[in-house]
């Protein structure tokens, strides 16, 4: 990972992505200076072959996002360019769902069907992030790698990742200026101890991004996420359920921008495969190869 | 923003993925065919099996070699031990001593200790004991009231020591002390002697735990003259040397593969065409197991920096002992019925589960480590 590339990002959503950009973006409105801020950055560019940037830069760059819940396709205009060799605006459909279609150039379905002809019916998801049901027209066939959809899922997975380091920021932050019966309730034990379980989860998905980004390329890359997808869901159900559970009924608002992670994370844990196809796809691998190498499994993956 | 805990993306060097092999081979070779392997780092104290292990030169693997170490990196050692707990080998006798009090000797004795001591752990014949917790002192380790009197030649010592495991089998104990009076500082006067177990006024009686076993004990000073030189570091030093040790205790693999045999024979006995739901068990389990393992080689990435990981360690090892009663817990709901290998683990699993979230710290200590370093408390 580039640290000037995630440097970059970090400055660049720090600045443009705030409580008012987040809440436009969910009424419907695209965010249109954002988008070309980050085009003249060029890092809707970062993991394609022009740039001479990696796949793990890409990763890198969306898990910075996820720290912002940055409202952008970025995850499908990155992966996107990087296969097409592109600097466009094509967004990525699964099950006939692509986010921000009723903007973009192009739709490149998973199963490698490109359209420059669509219908977009403006949909969202949990978060309230578009996610436009599409019909294509004049399509054309594009060879695309065979784990298209285990990137998607680490895509979500750095997503993820970011979001769960933002809220146990908030949490920590939070904990730290609430005062309840005369000092701050992180003064009480039973809140350190959820915050300690939170910064476990963040931690624990932090690590399995990492063993999933390591692995680009090899053959245990398809493994890697999905042990990667069904932990850091797993985390994400219980590191939101603490964040709220510490913000008591403020973070229930929505003034406060809490929901804006939590919300993300409940719907990113379900997009590309939930929990519980990644842990079967990963149980049925592990099945087939027999109790005795269940141990080489867990050290290679392969 | 703080984004949280440091754990560095660290991958094993190929020097150490190297060892994988020959460590299979070796276990291959010297377990029996009908071997029931161990399902913990605490069971099967064997000094025949060590001693063939510190022949390998794996026992004090990244020790400087004048102490018969091998100077290698602890993402070697780490290879090496997960193998040897994956193949379930009896590493008991060696492992504190390997894992901890040699590493403890090397950062705070003299000289004349590692060469009196290290050499003989690293050939695998010389076993440590943990002396931390005592009847009246479990969490609150800084209450410890072990005394050590000054004396002309040395120290008395008096005092009670508990779950102490394999005292009655081990060579030395290491023992927190207190070596002044307490004072408003807690965790002053406080300091390490290393003990004889089978000097004069060291009486060593097993407990029996809830699953039958014998491996932890009390060990009771009564006016038990340790010597100077059995003095770890500078006396009134115990408490931070105590908790650097405590790094190297937390951890390692050993905090969240106990139940990992549960998981080998489940997959067993579903078979190679398990049912959804029964795969997804499988799968989930593998899910925790692979990042628990990932995160601990991160924290040997911060041993082989020479940091001192406390915060990181307690951590792994919280995790890791919440996915040890996890698997458990879960697999209990599932195992098919008839498969006696299953059984046997899932009993033996339920039966030491307490111990998992109270041995090392317990669970709530260890959240109290990790809010420290949250800048919490």
């Amino acid at each position: 990972m580039d640290r000037l590339i995630e440097d970059t990002a970090e400055r660049i959503f720090a600045d443009h992505v705030d409580k008012a950009a987040l809440d436009a973006a969910e009424s419907g409105e695209f965010p249109n200076a954002l988008w070309q801020v980050v085009r003249d950055s060029g890092l809707h560019l970062v993991g394609s072959p022009q740039s001479g940037s990696e796949l793990a830069d890409l990763y890198g760059v969306l898990r910075v996002a996820g720290r912002h819940a940055v409202p952008l396709p970025l995850a499908e205009v990155l992966i996107a360019n990087s296969l097409l060799d592109e600097a466009g605006f094509t967004t990525i459909a699964v099950d006939g769902v692509a986010p921000w279609a009723r903007i973009a150039d192009r739709v490149l379905t998973v199963d490698g069907e490109l359209s420059r002809r669509f219908d977009a019916e403006p949909g969202s998801n949990l978060a309230g992030e578009s996610r436009d049901r599409v019909v294509l027209f004049d399509t054309e066939r594009v060879d695309l790698p065979t784990d298209l959809r285990e990137r998607m899922a680490l895509c979500r997975v750095a997503l993820m990742s970011g979001c769960l380091e933002r809220i146990l920021a908030m949490a920590i932050d939070y904990a730290t200026e609430r005062e309840q019966f005369g000092r701050p309730i992180s003064r009480f034990q039973a809140v350190q101890h959820n915050l300690a379980v939170l910064a476990g989860e963040a931690a624990a998905a932090r690590c399995a991004y990492d063993a999933a980004v390591a692995s680009v390329d090899s053959p245990g890359f398809v493994h890697h996420v999905a042990a990667a997808k069904a932990r850091v869901g797993e985390a994400a159900g219980i590191a939101a359920e603490i964040a709220h559970q510490v913000h008591g009924a403020m973070g229930f608002t929505h003034e406060h921008s809490l929901h804006h992670f939590t919300r993300r994370l409940w719907a990113w844990r379900d997009e590309y495969g939930r929990e519980s196809l990644w842990q079967e796809m990963l149980g049925r691998r592990i099945a087939t190869g027999g109790a005795d190498s269940v141990w080489d499994f867990v050290v290679d993956a392969g | 923003m703080f984004t949280g805990l440091e754990f560095e993306a660290v991958g094993l060097p190929p020097e150490a993925e190297a060892l994988r092999g020959e460590v299979r081979e070796f276990t291959s070779k010297e377990l029996p065919a009908d071997y029931w392997p161990n399902a913990d780092f605490n069971e099967g104290h064997s000094p025949d099996f060590s001693r063939k292990l510190g022949e390998r030169g794996w026992i004090g693997m990244t020790w400087p070699k004048r102490f018969g170490g091998g100077e290698r990196t602890f993402f070697e050692r780490y290879v090496v031990t997960e193998e040897l707990l994956a193949a379930g080998a009896p590493v008991s006798a060696h492992w504190i001593a390997d894992r901890q009090s040699g590493p403890l000797l090397l950062n705070y004795g003299t000289e004349a200790q590692c060469r009196r001591y290290l050499p003989r752990i690293a050939r695998g014949e010389c076993y440590f004991s943990i002396g931390m917790s005592e009847p009246n002192s479990g969490s609150d380790l800084a209450s410890v009231r072990t005394r050590a009197e000054r004396v002309r030649d040395g120290w008395i010592v008096n005092g009670t020591k508990i779950w102490t495991t394999d005292a009655q089998r081990n060579h030395y104990i290491i023992a927190l002390v207190r070596t002044s009076p307490p004072s408003d500082d807690r965790h002053a006067g406080l300091s390490q002697l290393l003990i004889d177990l089978y000097a004069d006024g060291v009486t060593v009686r097993p407990i029996r735990n809830l699953a039958g076993g014998e491996d932890f004990n009390e060990v009771v000073f009564e006016d038990c003259l340790v010597p100077d030189d059995g003095v770890v570091g500078e006396p009134g030093n115990g408490w931070t040397q105590v908790t650097s040790e405590l790094g190297y205790e937390r951890s390692g693999p050993e905090r969240f593969l106990s139940a990992f045999r549960v998981l080998v024979e489940f997959v067993r006995a579903v078979g190679n065409d398990p049912r959804r739901d029964e795969a997804a068990l499988i799968g989930r389990l593998a899910s925790h197991l692979m990042t628990l393992r990932r995160m601990s080689i991160s924290v040997a990435g911060m041993l082989q920096q020479g940091g001192n990981p406390a915060v990181e360690s307690a951590l792994v090892k919280s995790l890791g002992n919440d996915f040890e009663k996890l698997v458990g817990e879960l697999v209990r709901l599932q195992a098919p019925p008839g498969h006696p290998g299953l059984e046997r683990c899932l009993r033996q699993t339920l039966l030491h589960a307490p111990s998992f979230t109270l041995r090392g710290g317990t669970r709530e200590i260890l959240r109290g480590v990790i809010a420290r370093g949250l800048g919490l408390r």
